[in-house]
């Protein structure tokens, strides 16, 4: 992937583009142009066949090196006529609204990702739907194809706030009832959860047909716990419980029960057959791109 | 505790420094939103605890450090060296201010005033003071109380006076008003003195403070004494009978320094007229006799001086004395009627080669004296009478009855019935058996009492064994009289006994050479001379020391019979009502100089004089005495220890505040380390 489009997809780039559509086209088409050129190789999620081209063809799918190989047109048939129902789950708790050193927070973040994912998902003819929560669903969108149904989606989705509290094994329970057309549903979220309730939930939810992705969003520094105050009043964004810390002390502690929580979920996630990433907010969304891309092939 | 400077407390402000750090650090810790809490909770409390301890151990150490820091600079110290104690409970204190002559020179009395009234300052309210002032004998002139105003009042009251110093006794004074008052408190003896040696010889102490009693001295001498010169002593004879005084007038002059002094003027004056003048000179601490004899001396009193021109010390450069030249009495020497020479002519010439003798003799035999007539003499003499006629016997009887002396020697005309018969009233020995030697054989005299006034000039010499004896009279001594002599075989010789106001004595070989050879040796003369000056009992003081107590006979001439008028020498009139059992009024001398007694008839004087010792301002051993009189408690720098110093000089020995510094930089060490250890956080609680 060149330079060029690496820089395109950086999040903290993409912040300076105002609209979620066109930042999720610049995301995706800059992806997909950089797919031929990139170090992921036998990856060919869309194409599956060539088939004779007709008069009439939709010309962008041409194959125009074939063209100039054997001097014959042809046209790539893709995957997308599978025409898959695919729910975006948004958390929007307010520890979604955390940035630390970077300029993007959690839940900025997770817009880029679930526009450029939406994007994506309409490019290739599914269906999309957006759904977010925090203590409860407050925005549902169902999934469509329809024209105009993009910008729907995205509108909604530069319109989502962080506020109140997780309850997210609650939120998926609940939507596990909603979403009653089976489909994949795309889980954006910090996932500041007790690993056994999440569980529950993603049983619930494969229980019902779908199948799961999961990207946990975190900043670095959630991670890392890198402060260099000598003490800190640390304040929950949602219980606004506060607690003093020497993060000197605390600093050893937290990444290993933070590491603990990853590897859990990674744990909870593999064990219920949930497609699960790990994406920081300073990463690149091509990252996030081709690991959904990536694993959606090999279903 | 007390503080030199308690204003630096102050600086306790500073401790809010490390708090105020604490609080406002407190208030700057950044509060960030962190979405991740929960993870925070579940790291161990405990280490936050730990940091949360040693963050108020940091606080403390820091304070504490402050604190001392500032304790120190209050420089503390303990008043337990100066008068001001702190003991709870308020105590004793006896200022014994030192009044001798010493204490006359420049300003010491002053500043021994001005110290004493420091030693007040210096007491607690509530503390029991008594005031003494001391120089041989110790005067208590406040009892104990704790008006401190009266008694400051009294020690402005008292001046120097003139006697010497004794330290012992002046303690001794102390502590015996110490042991009359009850107290928890402390019991303390403040001694203010210039500390001269004279004062006190740790050969001759016998006394020392009792264990609880502190001992603090003030010197007010300072360690650089100042020469010295002064007359010590003169030896005179208080009555002479002749107008030129034969003997010699022995004046001691004493250099109390460490410089030597030439050409110290020594001035003679009888009656305020010059007599002689000396020049001499002293080495360093050393003592001269000068000597003055062959001068005239009126009848009656006269009062002389000797002076050193030195322009030293004053007070003890004048040495005043008296001399009386009196008119002999009437003397009687009776002897037994005889042809040829005179049994009496060696003790006769013995009595008329001294013309200074205290009486005048005549010669009469026995049988031609009137008893009538005895009582117009002083002194009779019966050199071997024989046997006495009843009128005779009967008036000598009466005659020392009354107050006469009488010699008796006996011989070879002695009868001893009838000597025994005739004076058995008044002898002091019944005549036995007269003993005659063998031929070519003598006896001695031997068992001399030299003590006794007619042998002392023959203590020495002992010549009084080279007489040879060869007849003499045993004899029995009477209950009331004393043997001062004896021959070899234990006999008397010499016996001496009082009869009703006069005395006799009775020598029981003879006068004259018809017994013994002692009218031919060297010491007959002597002995002769001795029993009759003895026999009359005319000698009397130069001169007094201050302290001493003189009599002072009646005069005569007084229609009421009463002692005269006195004067003291500063011309103020005494007022004395102490009287002898005779009637003799009793004076204590307590000024030096010339007593005047307004006789009748002739005034008389008495001179008393200053101790010639305290003239010595040679500090004496600090550390000796007061070890002598504390037990050990002294050392080399004891007056420096002893003294009442300062508060500064007491924060100065003791430096608290070095030992606060050393703490308080222990803790700055101890807080470093530890902040290293915990990055210098503070947890907000």
């Amino acid at each position: 992937m060149s330079t060029t489009a690496v820089r395109f997809l950086d999040p903290e780039l993409l912040a300076r583009i105002g609209s979620l559509e066109l930042l999720a086209r610049a995301v995706v088409e800059g992806f997909m142009s950089g797919l031929h050129r990139s170090p992921y190789t036998g990856f060919s999620t869309e194409f599956t066949e060539y088939r004779q081209y007709n008069a009439g063809d939709d010309l962008r799918y041409l194959d125009w090196r074939l063209l100039g190989r054997t001097d014959r047109y042809f046209i790539k048939k893709y995957r997308a006529d599978t025409n898959t129902q695919c729910h975006l789950l948004i958390d929007t708790s307010a520890s979604m609204n955390y940035a630390h050193a970077s300029s993007v927070t959690k839940l900025q973040y997770a817009q880029y990702l679930a526009a450029s994912l939406a994007y994506l998902l309409n490019r290739q003819q599914d269906s999309v739907g957006l759904v977010a929560f925090a203590e409860k669903v407050h925005t549902h969108v169902p999934a469509r194809n329809r024209t105009g149904h993009m910008r729907t989606i995205f509108g909604n989705l530069s319109l989502l706030e962080a506020g109140g509290e997780t309850h997210l094994a609650e939120s998926l329970h609940q939507l596990a009832e909603i979403l009653t057309r089976r489909g994949i549903v795309v889980i954006i979220s910090d996932f500041y959860d007790q690993p056994e309730r999440l569980q529950e939930a993603f049983q619930h939810l494969r229980f019902k047909g779908h199948d799961l992705v999961a990207f946990q969003v975190l900043d670095q520094n959630e991670l890392d716990f890198d402060f260099t105050d000598p003490v800190l009043l640390l304040e929950d964004a949602e219980t606004q419980e506060q607690m003093p810390v020497l993060p000197d002390v605390v600093m050893a502690g937290y990444r290993e029960r933070m590491r603990r929580h990853v590897e859990d979920m990674r744990r909870c996630a593999a064990a219920n057959n949930v497609d699960y990433e790990m994406l920081t907010t300073k990463q690149p969304l091509d990252f996030a791109l081709f690991s959904f891309l990536s694993r959606r092939a090999g279903k | 505790m007390s503080f030199l400077t308690p204003l630096f407390f102050l600086g306790v402000a500073a401790l809010a420094a490390p708090i105020l750090v604490h609080l406002v650090r407190r208030t700057r810790a950044r509060r960030v939103q962190f979405p991740a809490l929960i993870f925070v909770r579940q790291v161990p409390q405990r280490t936050i605890r730990r940091r949360t301890l040693q963050n108020v151990l940091l606080l403390l150490l820091r304070c504490l450090a402050i604190l001392l820091i500032v304790i120190a600079f209050t420089r503390p110290f303990f008043s337990g060296g100066s008068a001001a104690r702190d003991n709870n409970a308020a105590g004793a204190t006896v200022i014994l201010l030192d009044n001798s002559l010493s204490m006359r020179r420049e300003q010491l009395f002053a500043e021994a005033q001005r110290r004493a009234e420091g030693a007040l300052d210096d007491a607690r309210n509530d503390e029991q003071v008594a005031l003494l002032s001391f120089d041989k004998r110790y005067t208590v002139v406040n009892r104990f109380t704790t008006d401190k105003n009266r008694v400051r009042f009294n020690v402005r009251s008292v001046s120097a006076g003139w006697d010497g110093t004794d330290y012992e006794q002046a303690l001794r004074g102390a502590e015996s008003l110490l042991s009359e008052i009850e107290t928890s408190g402390p019991k303390r003896i403040v001694m203010i003195s210039d500390f001269q040696m004279p004062g006190w010889t740790q050969a001759g102490a016998t006394f020392k403070l009792a264990n609880n009693t502190q001992l603090t001295t003030l010197d007010v001498g300072g360690n650089n004494p100042p020469a010295n010169v002064a007359i010590t002593n003169v030896e005179a004879r208080g009555v002479v009978f002749g107008q030129k005084y034969l003997d010699n007038l022995v004046v001691h002059v004493s250099n109390f320094s460490d410089v030597p002094r030439d050409h110290v003027q020594v001035d003679f004056q009888i009656n305020d007229q010059t007599v002689e003048k000396r020049d001499i000179s002293l080495n360093t601490r050393d003592s001269r006799v000068v000597e003055f004899t062959g001068f005239n001396l009126n009848e009656g009193a006269n009062r002389c001086t000797i002076d050193v021109v030195s322009g030293d010390f004053a007070p003890d450069n004048r040495y005043y004395f008296t001399m009386r030249r009196e008119t002999p009495a009437k003397a009687l020497i009776v002897e037994s009627a005889s042809r040829g020479r005179s049994d009496s002519l060696h003790l006769q010439s013995a009595l008329t080669t001294n013309d200074d003798l205290p009486f005048s003799f005549t010669l009469k035999s026995a049988g031609s004296v009137d008893p009538a007539g005895i009582p117009d003499y002083a002194l009779v003499v019966l050199n071997d009478t024989g046997p006495l006629n009843p009128a005779l016997a009967d008036a000598l009887t009466r005659f020392v009855e009354a107050g006469g002396q009488m010699i008796v020697s006996t011989g070879p005309r002695t009868q001893a019935d009838a000597f025994n018969a005739s004076l058995q009233a008044i002898a002091p020995a019944m005549l036995r058996e007269a003993v005659q030697t063998k031929a070519g054989e003598s006896v001695a005299i031997t068992d001399v009492k030299f003590d006794h006034p007619i042998f002392q000039v023959f203590q020495e010499s002992g010549r009084l064994a080279s007489a040879n004896v060869i007849g003499y009279f045993r004899s029995e001594p009477r209950a009331n009289a004393a043997v001062l002599a004896r021959f070899e075989d234990g006999s008397p010789a010499l016996l001496e006994a009082r009869a009703g106001k006069g005395r006799v004595l009775l020598f029981t070989s003879s006068l004259g050479p018809s017994w013994n050879d002692l009218p031919l040796t060297p010491l007959y003369l002597p002995f002769i001379h001795q029993m009759v000056s003895y026999a009359g009992a005319r000698e009397e003081n130069s001169w007094y020391g201050l302290g001493q107590t003189f009599t002072v006979a009646t005069d005569k001439e007084a229609q009421e019979g009463l002692p005269p008028p006195i004067d003291t020498p500063t011309g103020t009139r005494l007022s004395e009502t102490r009287f002898t059992p005779e009637g003799d009024l009793l004076i204590t001398a307590r000024e030096p100089g010339f007593y005047r007694l307004r006789y009748t008839k002739r005034p008389d004087f008495a001179a008393v004089n200053i101790d010639g010792a305290e003239g010595d301002f040679t500090k004496l051993n600090f550390a000796e005495f007061v070890a002598g009189v504390t037990g050990g408690a002294g050392s080399a720098e004891g007056s420096a220890a002893n003294r009442n110093l300062s508060n500064e000089e007491v924060e100065g020995r003791q430096k608290v505040w070095w030992s606060l510094l050393l703490v308080a930089l222990l803790l700055l060490l101890a807080e470093s380390f530890l902040a290293r250890r915990t990055k210098v956080a503070k947890m907000v609680g």
